[in-house]
């Protein structure tokens, strides 16, 4: 059933960006019923699978690296059809929808095991931990996205170019504030996510060093566009790539992470 | 039954003859009546816009398109056929499905026609019936399908409205947006009526004569400035639109420079539509400087001219299908005296067997004769009554034209002379005609 709905999910993430591509290959407008129903389908399925295995092990899929990947892509999806519902624009979903996808293709491909998870006060601590901590990756990422997005269309606006970018990306400004929003979403959620491990690693002495150091990146990173764009009045381009560049920094040291470790199999890291 | 449509268009008419055949308000229902006289037409709508002249009519018992080409003709003092074309039927309904998407207009998608179309209609009610009141509740429908399923109404087509199509592409609303104006010819003046339409503020015109420049500021409340004042304006400026008639660019890189590095990251649009231009080209380079020309704006407009033709297929598949539809529930009205002979057939035939039956049995009593009528009766009734809720059925379904017609050759109608109470029997193969 979880490898089912994981399946179907992923088929409509997939099937939402491409749907969501069409105008660029054909004279159509952009197809905002069509991506949402597709994504909230994908949305569906998807939590049918995550419902059916926290059946299963009896635990949430917050412990282990693929029940954790797999609620990721949940939580992006579901903040990317939030986004699309409240703007009434597909066009974040052409890089959203796939990293959904990705993330939740990882999770089948690494197995969805279940991580030793700690019961009572412990348990709900870490998996509060967690859950922010993902909520914060997703913003963090739906700000790359929209970063991405707004280099593409700038390039596309200064070098006078009036395709299917120009004709379906939104404005500028519309990205602009979906990166500073996103971003200031993301900073509360990484922020709360790592107050409340580092008071967990304090209270039970428990602690991963390499999980430590990307996290911390990771917060770093996005405090950076944060404090950047409310304070150091960051806007359009130097905040799409600031959010853009940083972004990918944190996946390539986590991937870097999970590739030097060898003893984290099954684990996030 | 036949739905024509008679009329003249940008295609085939030039505009002193579509000039002379255009029908105002009061004169309309008079030409629509004059054609119903002698009941050559039973319905009619006249669609009388810039660019066409169309008679959409359900014909009579008379010649209904001879009827159109004289009205035509008598307006314009000459052979109106010369310039037009009959439509029939299907194509008929196609056609009026075509023009309220304006996908037969001059300038193709242009919204305008949906409105003249929904105004023709309701100023000729009177002379509608059933069918054209339906058929153009259909194309207003289809107007609107078309509309929204496709590109062919998106894209600004003029240059004002692509310099708004392009700012909002920075923007996103324009609203509360402010804006600088270089120079106050009257295409600097079109340009800023379109972008404060859009809620764009005029807050500084500039111009070397100042009188003008006053002008202009004072027609939208901004502030006249002498070009060499206008330079500190431009770092709280959103829009810089050009327009002046200096022979070599008046706005320079340095003097931009300096507006942008007391921006911030602010991005500005400049729009420069002066020809020849006043804005030197390496601004283009600047970082967060958006630098539109001429031909830019009329590459913006080429392109959304392009995509709105590449969106004619998409919207005919629109149009072919409302026909279908449409077709079917005039096929629909067809079952309706199919039925009514086919009762009445077998009623004639119920009474002549009846009379039969009582001439070789002469001893009946007057209470056996009523229950032997009574017996016809029922069963005839009952053999009817699922026959006609199917064929009932049929037709609220659209697909009563088939099924009307198996109705016919299975009963024999029409050797019957169905005909007589055809009267809203569409013609089984539309005939195909077209005079221009």
């Amino acid at each position: 059933m979880t490898a089912i709905a994981h399946f179907v999910a992923i088929t409509c993430y997939i099937g939402a960006a491409a749907l969501a591509a069409t105008p660029f290959a054909r004279p159509v407008g952009p197809p905002v019923r069509g991506v949402a129903a597709l994504l909230a389908a994908g949305l569906l399925a998807h939590a049918a699978g995550l419902f059916a295995y926290a059946q299963r092990v009896g635990q949430l899929p917050l412990t282990g690296l693929g029940p954790s990947l797999s609620f990721a892509g949940l939580v992006l999806a579901a903040t990317l059809l939030f986004a699309e519902v409240v703007a009434r624009d597909v066009s974040l979903t052409l890089v959203a929808a796939p990293l959904a996808a990705i993330a939740t293709m990882c999770a089948n491909i690494i197995g969805l095991i279940p991580g030793v998870e700690p019961s009572g006060v412990r348990g709900a601590w870490l998996i509060a931990h967690i859950a922010l901590s993902f909520l914060g990756i997703a913003a963090f990422g739906t700000a790359a996205a929209a970063g991405c997005m707004y280099l593409v269309e700038r390039r596309e606006l200064k070098s006078r170019r009036f395709g299917a970018i120009y004709r379906f990306f939104p404005p500028l400004a519309t990205l602009d504030r979906v990166n500073h929003l996103a971003a200031i979403a993301g900073w509360l959620g990484l922020t709360l996510g790592v107050v409340l491990a580092v008071s967990y690693s304090l209270a039970y002495r428990e602690m991963s060093v390499l999980k430590v150091i990307w996290a911390m990146g990771a917060w770093l990173a996005v405090s950076g566009i944060a404090l950047g764009r409310v304070v150091g009045g960051w806007q359009a381009r130097r905040a799409a790539i600031y959010s853009s560049v940083s972004f990918a920094a944190v996946i390539v040291l986590y991937v870097a992470f999970r590739v030097a470790e060898t003893n984290a199999r099954g684990r996030f890291l | 039954m036949a739905v024509i449509v008679v009329g003249v268009s940008h295609h085939g008419a030039p505009l002193d003859v579509r000039e002379r055949l255009a029908f105002r308000g009061p004169d309309v229902l008079p030409a629509l009546a004059h054609l119903r006289d002698g009941a050559r037409t039973r319905e009619g709508v006249l669609l009388s816009t810039c660019n066409r002249t169309e008679l959409y009519l359900v014909e009579g018992e008379g010649d209904a398109v001879s009827a159109g080409w004289a009205l035509l003709s008598q307006r314009l003092d000459a052979d109106a056929s010369a310039y037009g074309y009959v439509r029939r039927d299907r194509d008929a309904v196609a056609h009026l499905f075509r023009v309220a998407s304006g996908m037969d207009s001059m300038v193709v998608g242009e919204a305008q026609i949906h409105g003249q179309v929904r105004d023709a209609w309701e100023g000729c009610r009177p002379a509608a019936g059933t069918v054209l009141n339906r058929l153009f509740q259909s194309a207003l429908l289809v107007g609107g399908r078309v509309r929204s399923e496709t590109t062919l109404g998106h894209g600004a087509l003029s240059v004002s409205s692509a310099a708004v199509q392009l700012s909002k592409k920075i923007f996103g609303r324009l609203a509360g947006r402010r804006a600088m104006v270089l120079g106050a010819g009257e295409m600097a003046e079109l340009a800023l009526a379109s972008l404060q339409q859009e809620g764009v503020r005029a807050a500084v015109v500039a111009n070397r004569t100042f009188a003008r420049a006053s002008e202009l500021a004072a027609q939208y409340g901004a502030t006249a400035v002498h070009y060499d004042d206008a330079w500190e304006a431009l770092a709280d400026v959103d829009l810089l639109l050009c327009s002046t008639a200096a022979p070599r660019p008046v706005v320079s890189a340095e003097r931009v420079r300096a507006a942008v590095a007391r921006r911030g990251d602010r991005p500005l649009c400049i729009l420069d539509i002066a020809v020849p231009r006043d804005v030197d080209p390496a601004v283009a380079q600047l970082d967060n400087v958006f630098l539109y020309d001429m031909d830019d704006l009329h590459a913006v407009v080429n392109s959304n001219l392009a995509r709105r033709h590449g969106a004619l297929p998409a919207a005919e598949a629109v149009v072919t299908a409302e026909v279908e539809k449409f077709w079917q529930w005039v096929a629909g009205l067809a079952a309706v005296p199919v039925l009514t002979q086919f009762r009445d057939e077998m009623n004639r035939m119920r009474d002549r067997e009846l009379a039969e039956t009582f001439r070789r049995i002469p001893d009946l009593t007057a209470d056996q004769r009523a229950a032997v009528d009574h017996f016809s009766h029922s069963l005839m009734n009952k053999f009817l009554h699922e026959p006609t809720v199917r064929l009932r059925a049929a037709a609220a379904n659209g697909h009563g034209l088939g099924i009307v017609d198996a109705a016919r050759y299975l009963f024999a109608l029409d050797e019957r002379d169905v005909s007589s109470s055809r009267t809203d029997v569409p013609p089984r193969e539309p005939e195909r005609r077209d005079d221009s």
